[in-house]
């Protein structure tokens, strides 16, 4: 796709949660700084030491969950599925699969970087790649599978 | 000699997504009834059987994977 058919644009925090369903504690998206539809979406997570899974992940020295990471990787994907099928309503999302490598810990006081991709797109389910970088450091990528089921039907 | 290739390729791609060896997976077996698919695993060997014969599969020809033979059968129609 060419850059001129591509409309970039951000989200902040509100936008964000306009879009997908987690709130506290389970927000692990605090900005789209790229949301091109189709294309990718890119956002920002800042962790800090007050997050609720340091608690017990772990005592003695925090260190972020690498469920923590997919549930970031999953709300980029929600993102972008939304911002594909904006029409899409009353809708659950639901992760099917992911297939994640952990390349490095991530600890309080990073900033992770999501980005998302598509792999391949139904109307209703899509297979995306997942990319968390924290600075020039890619620390987990992956692939994984989301699909939008209306609620009537769960 | 080609299509023997798709065949050994799609049965191949389909194991792995569903974690069976593929000389257990009886190709006219139900994919869903039998052997335990589900729609994201549909899509995953979709996505696989593209990315590996350079295709591009109808989204309305998803349904049509019911048993290995009959993504063969969708493999074939497809690559030139």
């Amino acid at each position: 796709m060419s850059s001129e058919t591509v409309t970039t644009k951000t989200l902040d925090f509100e936008q964000i949660k306009r879009i997908i369903p987690q709130r506290f504690p389970f927000l692990m998206l605090d900005r789209v700084i790229i949301a091109e539809p189709g294309v990718r979406v890119v956002g920002i997570k800042n962790l800090t030491g007050n997050e609720w899974f340091y608690q017990g992940h772990f005592p003695k020295r925090a260190v972020t969950p690498g469920a923590m990471l997919c549930e970031a990787v999953a709300q980029t994907g929600i993102v972008f599925f939304h911002l594909q099928q904006p029409a899409a309503q009353d809708v659950t999302y639901l992760l099917g699969s992911i297939k994640i490598r952990f390349l490095h810990p991530v600890w309080p006081g990073d900033q992770l970087r999501i980005e998302v991709t598509p792999i391949r797109l139904m109307r209703d389910a899509g297979l995306l790649t997942g990319t968390v970088m924290v600075g020039e450091r890619v620390v987990a990528r992956g692939e994984f599978g989301l699909s939008a089921k209306p609620n009537s039907e769960l | 000699m080609v299509e023997r290739t798709i065949d050994q390729e799609v049965t191949q791609l389909i194991a792995e997504i569903i974690e069976m060896d593929p000389a257990e997976i009886n190709p006219d077996a139900h994919l869903v009834e039998d052997l335990g698919m589900d729609s994201m695993m549909a899509l995953e060997i979709l996505a696989s059987i593209e990315k590996k014969f350079r295709i591009k599969v109808s989204e309305e020809d998803l349904p049509k994977i019911t048993t290995v033979n009959r993504a063969i059968e969708l493999a074939k129609k497809y690559v030139k």
